[in-house]
């Protein structure tokens, strides 16, 4: 049963563990993320965020747990495709292709009707910047180039739930502004955003929320202001600084070298 | 109505794919001039063959006069399936972009588009020149049906083998993942099929050519009736075609029934192994890393080259995937070797020959065929070292040499024990340490010339591998110049030499090309390390 509810939850993690082998990746993570919320999924290397973001799409099975999007299991493939878009950290394009050749493609998949996914594609190109080099290979791209086509096939069908795993990486820093413009307004319409990235100002500047992962466990959850408050930051203190704190990576190097 | 959809989707991806896979192979201008030799080739071949298809056509009174019908009928679903199997667990078993193509259509859609784009890469690649073979035969008969008829006989059966290949494909990927040690099994032990068959080939072809092998006994024997009856469908409308029989009735009834049933069952496989993980863990089992620094054992701790060609071993030992190239020899030393072997009273200095060729191929084909794009992505770092180019080629002559001298001193000596007399054994080791520096110090400058730097698959491995114009021609120069060494080795050794002004005149040359040739080479890819720049 999917639920199209403005009000309603749109992503619900409840006990996730996953385990490869005897190592485990993620320990019991629940969460829980209304629509139209930005949610920052933050946490160092390794922690787990990419497995979570793959439990999420249903691309990975948990070894228990579920996960629902807008009500849909994430094993409803069907409906999981409809309500998710999913940017990877790896950008998933064909590089044989142009960017408007790629983008009629997944519009083609996604059964968007022609006068729709034109006029979505130009709206797109232009905010940007891609309508110039729309008709070039993207094997032809640079790495921001390649991000931002990747990140606009994943909203093309406008979907109620936007994965994005370090959706900024390689950007320059006009582009990276963009982006975050475009995340504050897919949130002012109702989409919700999960965003995953190291890049802590990134989250700062458009999260409503907060996760940070450690060690496969969710150790801390909020607003940013909270999560500072909680780490006990100070009145100057930064997303940073909470971060560090509650991951435990505020050591001095030369302590951390000694242990 | 979900179903019409992930058909409709999965005709947009056989489309895309068919689309993309072509792009590819006209890449760029290296690809481009591969595929006008491949086309002259095979292109030229296949001209050549149309007058006799048509004279066959015109001969043809029954479908049983046409030569090879009954087992080319059987042995066609057979090959298919086979090939199907093949190109799914190389190529097709995984997806492209997966995030994409599994967040956006039904893994049904994915796998029709996968099943689809190869048929159509299938007919463009075959389905072309058959189809002039056909065409030119039919003419040949005076039945213009005929085309027709053998394309509808043919869907059927191509629809099975594809969705059939590409569920066992699929199954295989899956066991494998279940079996990670089973892989690596498989990579060697294809090595080891293959050597039988390379050597036995050439005994089956002598064997029927001298008549002690029944052609006809054996080719009656590779004949299932069914599909015989079946493939004679194509003849419908045909004076050469009577009534169908059950058989194949039965056939068409069973292709037509078991390929949506395959469909099913590669769907069902492709979803079990696109959305569970590898059950082995993440991390490799046994931890793997050296606690000592990079020690370089003597003798070639006293260069820099020497140091250097320690490491191009210890990567080799450690990772043995980025030799695949030098199963190329399998195909060569088989077919080349095998007529000598049937010979036993010669079978010392056989074995010693093929040891020397072999100490040469390795010479030269281990680290010399790429040595650019081997070094990838470290080479511009190595370049702007203090290390001067001509350390960096000798480093790679080198570390051919640490493996070709052993096996060229090793094998003609331990031939002695299988009855070589001693003489020339020593002189077959002599002329494979000399040929060992020839094939090393030609190969770095072949290989400087041509370097790959992308990564392909070849034998299983995904990894980058010389090109394959540098290697045949690598074979084709070091192959008979080693041969020829020998030669003349064994002649000089062991029989009266009678040396003619002619003689001696091509011995001068042989001599002096073997010298030259790898010392140019040598001095071409110092010199192209000198001037490289990074594109």
């Amino acid at each position: 049963m999917v639920s199209t509810d403005a009000d309603a939850v749109a992503i619900e993690a409840t006990d996730l563990r996953k385990t490869y082998g005897t190592e485990t990746a993620l320990d019991n993570v629940s969460f829980s993320i209304e629509s139209g919320t930005v949610y920052g999924f933050l946490g160092p290397n390794g922690a787990g965020k990419t497995t979570t973001m793959r439990l999420l799409t249903g691309l990975t099975q948990p070894t228990s747990g579920t996960v629902r999007i807008c009500g849909a299991p994430a094993d409803d493939r069907r409906a999981i495709a409809s309500l998710v878009g999913y940017l990877p950290e790896t950008p998933p394009l064909y590089e044989a292709f142009s960017a408007r050749e790629q983008l009629d493609y997944v519009a083609e998949l996604r059964d968007i009707s022609s006068a729709v996914a034109t006029e979505r594609i130009e709206r797109y190109l232009d905010q940007f910047d891609l309508a110039e080099d729309a008709d070039k290979r993207i094997s032809s791209y640079s790495k921001g180039m390649k991000q931002k086509t990747a990140f606009v096939q994943s909203v093309l069908h406008d979907p109620a739930v936007v994965l994005l795993d370090e959706p900024t990486a390689g950007l320059d820093p006009r582009a990276a502004r963009r982006m975050r413009e475009s995340i504050a307004e897919f949130a002012d319409e109702g989409t919700t955003v999960f965003l995953s990235t190291h890049i802590l100002p990134v989250v700062e500047a458009v999260a409503d929320e907060i996760g940070v992962l450690f060690d496969g466990r969710l150790v801390t959850e909020g607003t940013p202001e909270g999560v500072k408050s909680l780490a006990e930051t100070g009145e100057d203190g930064t997303l940073e600084d909470a971060f560090l704190a509650v991951t435990g990576e505020d050591q001095p190097i030369e302590s951390t070298a000694d242990q | 109505m979900s179903q019409q959809r992930d058909v409709r989707h999965g005709l947009r991806i056989g489309r895309t794919e068919f689309v993309r896979s072509v792009r590819e192979y006209f890449r760029d201008r290296r690809r481009i001039i591969g595929f006008g030799f491949v086309l002259l080739v095979f292109g030229g071949n296949t001209v050549f063959a149309l007058p006799i298809v048509y004279g066959a056509g015109r001969a043809a009174r029954s479908v049983t006069s046409i030569p090879y019908f009954g087992f080319v009928a059987t042995a066609l679903p057979v090959v298919l399936l086979l090939l199907a199997s093949l190109r799914t667990a190389e190529r097709i078993g995984n997806v492209d972009a997966e995030e994409l193509i599994l967040m956006t259509v039904h893994p049904r859609a994915a796998v029709i588009g996968l099943i689809s784009s190869e048929i159509a890469l299938l007919a463009l690649w075959i389905g072309l020149p058959l189809g002039a073979v056909v065409i030119v035969f039919a003419l040949g008969m005076g039945a213009p049906t005929l085309p027709v008829t053998a394309g509808l006989v043919l869907l059927p059966l191509f629809c099975w083998a594809a969705v059939w290949g590409y569920a066992f494909g699929i199954g295989v990927l899956r066991l494998l993942r279940w079996l990670p040690g089973l892989q690596r099994i498989l990579k060697i032990g294809w090595a080891f099929v293959l050597i039988p068959l390379m050597f036995g080939a050439p005994f089956i072809g002598t064997s029927i050519a001298d008549g002690s092998l029944s052609m006809g006994g054996l080719l009656a024997a590779l004949t299932f009736e069914p599909l015989q009856s079946y493939a004679e469908l194509a003849f419908v409308g045909t004076g050469l075609f009577h009534t169908p029989s059950i058989g194949a009735v039965a056939v068409l009834g069973i292709l037509v029934v078991l390929t949506p049933v395959g469909l099913a069952v590669a769907t069902g496989q492709a979803t079990a192994l696109w959305f569970t993980d590898d059950p082995t863990p993440a991390q490799p089992q046994r931890a793997e890393g050296s606690s000592d620094g990079f020690e370089t054992p003597q003798p070639l701790a006293s260069t820099g080259a020497g140091a250097i060609a320690w490491g191009h071993l210890l990567r080799a030992v450690r990772q043995p995937q980025e030799l695949a190239h030098l199963t190329m020899i399998l195909f060569m030393l088989g077919p080349g070797a095998a007529p000598f072997l049937r010979s036993a009273e010669n079978v010392g200095p056989i074995i010693a020959g093929i040891g020397v060729v072999l100490a040469t191929y390795l010479a030269g084909a281990t680290f010399g065929l790429n040595p650019l794009g081997d070094d990838r992505p470290a080479f511009p770092l190595l370049l702007l070292t203090k290390l001067g180019p001509r350390t960096l080629v000798r480093s790679r002559v080198l570390a051919g040499l640490a493996i070709g001298v052993p096996i060229a001193v090793v094998v003609p000596l331990g031939s002695i024990v299988v009855g070589n007399p001693s003489l020339p054994a020593v002189g077959f080791a002599v002329v494979g340490c000399g040929m060992c520096l020839t094939a090393a110090t030609f190969a770095v400058g072949i290989g400087s010339a041509y370097p790959i730097y992308e990564e392909r698959e070849f034998w299983g491995t995904e990894t980058v591998v010389p090109s394959t114009g540098v290697m045949m021609v690598y074979l084709f120069v070091i192959g008979p110049g080693t041969v020829i060494g020998l030669l003349l080795m064994w002649i000089t050794l062991t029989g009266p030499v009678n040396l003619s002004l002619p003689v001696a005149i091509g011995v001068g040359v042989y001599l002096l090309l073997t010298a030259t040739i790898p010392y140019g080479s040598y001095r071409y890819a110092v010199r192209r390390y000198r001037t490289y720049t990074v594109q």
